[in-house]
C-alpha cells in the first residue's frame, strides 16, 4: 500500500521540467562535490607547509576582516537606514535612493581608486602638502587590513542600508509610535526598539556583507591581505598545486557553513511574528535646525566617501586616458564581457525558471530541498567554486581522453578546460541564485490559481507554462536577467582564472591595469562596469517601488 | 450510473490530524449538491481532491465511471474532465473575456470554438463583453465569465467553490437565481460548497453537512 502510493507520487511528479530542475542543481553541486571527492586523496608536501605556517595566519586575517566589516557596515547600515526611515531632512529623497548607489562599485575599483588616491603621490597627499600640512604617510596607508575594511564598509553597507530600511519603513510604525507615547526618548527607542525588531532584517543584509567579504579576490589581493580565498587562488596560481587550494577551499566551505549556522541562530530565537497584522507605516518626523544639517551632513559625507568621491576621480583619470584605452581591443573586451554574460544568463534563467517552476507546483520537501540546492552556489565563495570547476573539468577531460584521441585532437589534451566552456558553468553555479530568486518572488506573486484554473481546463503543465504563467511573470523574468547579467559583467576572481588563454573581459583588464600600476588606464573599463551596475542598482530600486505598492 | 462516485475518501497534511476522514458521496447526472460546513471543515480541499490539486492519503475517486484516484492511479488535472469555478475566478488577467472562455476549447476547430464562444457568452448574457479584461468587469460579470469559462468544455461535473462569497449581499439573491437557471438550462451535474446555507436552499436538490 505504502509502496503504491510512493509509485504513484513519483509517476505523478515525473516529467521533463522536474529533469531540467535537477539538472540545474547538478550543476550548482557539482563542483560542490569535486572538492570533496579531491579531499579523499593523500595530502601533498606544499600542504603540510600551508598547515604548518599558514593556514593559521589566513584564517585569522579572514576572522579579522569578516568581524570588523560587519560591525561597521552595520553601525552606518542600521544608522542610516533609521536616519531616512525615521525622519525628514533637507534632500532626504535624494539621500534615500542614492545611498544604494556605492553597491554600483565593486570592492576591487573602489580598492585601487582609493590606493592611488591616497598614496604619497595621489591627490590628497599632495594637496595636502602643497597647503604644507605636516602629512603622516602612515596615516594614509590604506593598503593594510585597515584599509580594506575602511573599503569594505564603504561599498558593502548599503545592503544592511536597504534591507533595514525597507523594513523600518513599512513594518515599524505602531511600535515606535506606541514608544514615542510611552514617555521614550529617542536614543532609548532606538536601542530598545528599532535594534531589537529590525534584527531580522539586518542579519539579512549582513549575510550578503559577509559573504561578499569571504569571496573577495580583487581587493583582497591589491592590498596583500591574505585571506583564505586569496590564498586558494595564490596557491594555485602560484605553486599550481590544486590539491592545496581545494584542501584551503574545504577549509573556508566549513567557515561558510560556520557562518550559516551563525545567522541560523541570529535569526531563529526571536522569530518574533508581529503581534498585528496590520502593519502600520512609520510617518517620518521633521528635524529643524542644527539636528537637520547634522543628519544632512552624515548623509553627505557617506555618500561622497563612499560614492562621489571614487567616481568623481574615476572620471579624471579617464578624460586623461580614453585615447589610449579606447581602441578596438576595447571593443573586443566589451564584446568578450557581454557574450559570455548573455550566454550565462540565458542558461541560468532556462536552469531557474525550470526548477522554481518544479518547486511550486510540488510545494513539498522535495521541493523545499531541490530550491536550497540550486541557490546554494551564492553563499560559496568564488574561490571555492573556481577550485571545484576546474577540478571538475580537468576530471572529465582525463574521462574523455580516448574519445579526444578517437576524434585525432592527439593524446590526452585538455579541450573542455582550455575553453569558455568552463568559465560559463561557474558563472552558472555561481549566479544561479540571483536568476532563481528573481523567477521564484515572480511565481510567488502570481500564485498558483491560474496555473491550476488553466490545468483544469485541459492543458498540461508545459502549455500552461507558455501560455498563463510565462507571460504572467515576464516582469520578474526580465528584472533577473538583468540582475543576473550585471553579476556576471563584475565577477572578477572565477574570470580572472577559468578564462581561456588570451580570453579578457572588461573585469578581468581592469584588474590588469590596476595590478600593473596602470591606474589611469583602468578607468575607462572600470566606469563602463559601474554604468552598467547602475542600470542594475536603478531596477533592483524600481523593483522595490512595485513590490511596495 | 452516478457521474461522481467517492469512496472512503481521506486527507491530511503530513503527520496532521485529518482534514477529511472517509467521506463518501455520489453524486447522480444532473443533479446540483450542496456542501455545506463551517470554515477550516475541508470543503475546499473535498473540490480540490476531486479536481485533482491534491492528493489523497486513501480512498478512491471515479468520474463519468473512470477511476480517477485510488492507491495506485492518479490522473492529472488536465485529463479528469472536471471544471472549476474558483473562489476568487482565477481569470487570466492578461486575456480578454472571450480569450479567458476559449482558453479551454483549444481540442476544438476554429468555427466550432466559435460556435461554443457564442453560445457561452448568450448563456452568461454578457453578449458585447467579449473584447473586456477581466479588471473592466464588474465582480457579478466576472464571476458569470468564470462560469462561461468551466462550462465551455463540457465538463462532466462542475465544482464550484463559495461562489458567492466575493459578491455584496445585495448582489447575492438574484445571482443565485440566475446561476441555479445557468446550471439547469446547460443540464450541468454541480457540487458546490459554501459555508451559508441560503445558497444551498436556493440552488442545490440535496445537501450534505460536513463538520
Amino acid at each position: 500500500m505504502r509502496f503504491a502510493h510512493a509509485m504513484r507520487g513519483i509517476r505523478k511528479q515525473t516529467n521533463g521540467w522536474l529533469f531540467v530542475g535537477l539538472t540545474g542543481a547538478a550543476v550548482v553541486l557539482l563542483p560542490v562535490f569535486s572538492i570533496f571527492i579531491s579531499l579523499f586523496h593523500p595530502p601533498n608536501e606544499n600542504w603540510q607547509h600551508i598547515k604548518q605556517y599558514l593556514l593559521k595566519d589566513y584564517v585569522l586575517q579572514t576572522i579579522w576582516l569578516v568581524l570588523f566589516t560587519g560591525i561597521f557596515t552595520v553601525l552606518i547600515g542600521v544608522a542610516l537606514a533609521w536616519l531616512i526611515a525615521a525622519y525628514d531632512f533637507p534632500m532626504k529623497r535624494f539621500f534615500r535612493w542614492a545611498l544604494v548607489l556605492p553597491l554600483a562599485v565593486p570592492p576591487y575599483i573602489a580598492a585601487y581608486t582609493y590606493g592611488t588616491m591616497l598614496s604619497y603621490t595621489g591627490v590628497v597627499q599632495k594637496t595636502l602638502r602643497w597647503f604644507e600640512v605636516p602629512v603622516n604617510p602612515r596615516f594614509f596607508d590604506v593598503m593594510s587590513l585597515r584599509g580594506a575594511i575602511f573599503i569594505f564598509t564603504l561599498v558593502l553597507f548599503p545592503y544592511v542600508y536597504m534591507i533595514t530600511r525597507a523594513f523600518l519603513e513599512r513594518q515599524s510604525g505602531s511600535y515606535i509610535e506606541n514608544a514615542v507615547l510611552l514617555g521614550r526618548s529617542p536614543a532609548s527607542i532606538f536601542v530598545r526598539i528599532v535594534l531589537p525588531i529590525s534584527r531580522p532584517a539586518i542579519a539579512g543584509g549582513l549575510t550578503l556583507v559577509l559573504f561578499e567579504v569571504v569571496s573577495d579576490y580583487g581587493l583582497t589581493s591589491y592590498y596583500g591581505i591574505r585571506t583564505i580565498s586569496t590564498a586558494i587562488f595564490q596557491t594555485w596560481f602560484g605553486m599550481y598545486d590544486v590539491d592545496s587550494a581545494v584542501r584551503l577551499a574545504a577549509w573556508l566551505m566549513a567557515g561558510i557553513v560556520g557562518l550559516f549556522i551563525l545567522e541560523r541562530a541570529l535569526r531563529s530565537h526571536r522569530k518574533f511574528s508581529a503581534s498585528t497584522s496590520k502593519s502600520r507605516p512609520l510617518v517620518p518626523k521633521k528635524l529643524r535646525g542644527i539636528r537637520a544639517s547634522a543628519a544632512l551632513l552624515f548623509c553627505g559625507a557617506v555618500f561622497a566617501f563612499s560614492f562621489l568621491i571614487p567616481f568623481v576621480q574615476l572620471l579624471v583619470w579617464a578624460f586623461w586616458s580614453y585615447e589610449d584605452v579606447l581602441t578596438s581591443g576595447f571593443l573586443d573586451l566589451t564584446y568578450n564581457t557581454l557574450s559570455v554574460a548573455l550566454i550565462s544568463t540565458a542558461i541560468i534563467l532556462f536552469f531557474s525558471v525550470a526548477a522554481a517552476n518544479v518547486c511550486r507546483l510540488q510545494a513539498n520537501g522535495f521541493a523545499y530541498v531541490l530550491s536550497k540546492l540550486v541557490t546554494a552556489g551564492y553563499s560559496i565563495p568564488g574561490a571555492i567554486i573556481a577550485v571545484g570547476v576546474l577540478a571538475l573539468f580537468i576530471r572529465l577531460d582525463q574521462q574523455l581522453a580516448p574519445l579526444y584521441a578517437r576524434m585525432g585532437l592527439g593524446e590526452s589534451p585538455l579541450v573542455l578546460s582550455m575553453s569558455l566552456v568552463m568559465l560559463v558553468t561557474a558563472y552558472v553555479a555561481r549566479f544561479m541564485a540571483v536568476g532563481y530568486n528573481a523567477v521564484e518572488a515572480g511565481f510567488e506573486k502570481i500564485g498558483t490559481q491560474y496555473t491550476e484554473a488553466s490545468r483544469l481546463l485541459g492543458h498540461g503543465i508545459t502549455r500552461t507554462f507558455f501560455k498563463v504563467d510565462l507571460p504572467m511573470i515576464r516582469g520578474a523574468l526580465f528584472s533577473g536577467a538583468i540582475l543576473t547579467f550585471v553579476e556576471m559583467v563584475k565577477e572578477l576572481p572565477l574570470a580572472l582564472l577559468l578564462r581561456p588563454f588570451n580570453f579578457e573581459t572588461l573585469a578581468t583588464k581592469t584588474y590588469q591595469y590596476a595590478s600593473d600600476e596602470r591606474i589611469y588606464e583602468a578607468a575607462v573599463p572600470s566606469l563602463f562596469i559601474i554604468g552598467v551596475s547602475f542600470i542594475s542598482v536603478v531596477v533592483f530600486h524600481q523593483l522595490g517601488k512595485k513590490l511596495e505598492r | 450510473m452516478s457521474i461522481v462516485e467517492i469512496r472512503n475518501l481521506s486527507f491530511a497534511y503530513s503527520s496532521q490530524k485529518p482534514i477529511i476522514d472517509q467521506f463518501s458521496l455520489s453524486i447522480e447526472k444532473g443533479e446540483i449538491v450542496g456542501i455545506l460546513g463551517p470554515s477550516g471543515s475541508g470543503k475546499s480541499t473535498l473540490l480540490r481532491l476531486i479536481a485533482g490539486l491534491e492528493t489523497p492519503s486513501g480512498g478512491t475517486v471515479a468520474i463519468s465511471g473512470k477511476t480517477v484516484v485510488d492507491s495506485r492511479t492518479f490522473v492529472p488535472p488536465e485529463r479528469r474532465g472536471v471544471g472549476m469555478v474558483f473562489q476568487d475566478y482565477a481569470l487570466f488577467p492578461h486575456m480578454t473575456a472571450a480569450q479567458n472562455v476559449a482558453f479551454g476549447l483549444h481540442r476544438l476547430d476554429k468555427s466550432s470554438r466559435w460556435k461554443r464562444l457564442r453560445e457561452m457568452f448568450e448563456l452568461v448574457q454578457l453578449t458585447g463583453y467579449e473584447k473586456r479584461y477581466p479588471h473592466e468587469l464588474s465582480g457579478g460579470q466576472q464571476q458569470r465569465v468564470a462560469l462561461a469559462r468551466a462550462l465551455a468544455p463540457k465538463p462532466s461535473v462542475l465544482l464550484m467553490d463559495e461562489p458567492f462569497s466575493n459578491l455584496d449581499a445585495g448582489l447575492r439573491a438574484a445571482i443565485r437565481n440566475e446561476l441555479r437557471d445557468i446550471l439547469r438550462k446547460a443540464q450541468m451535474t454541480c457540487l458546490l460548497v459554501t459555508h451559508d446555507h441560503q445558497d444551498v436552499e436556493a440552488i442545490c436538490d440535496r445537501t450534505v453537512m460536513i463538520s
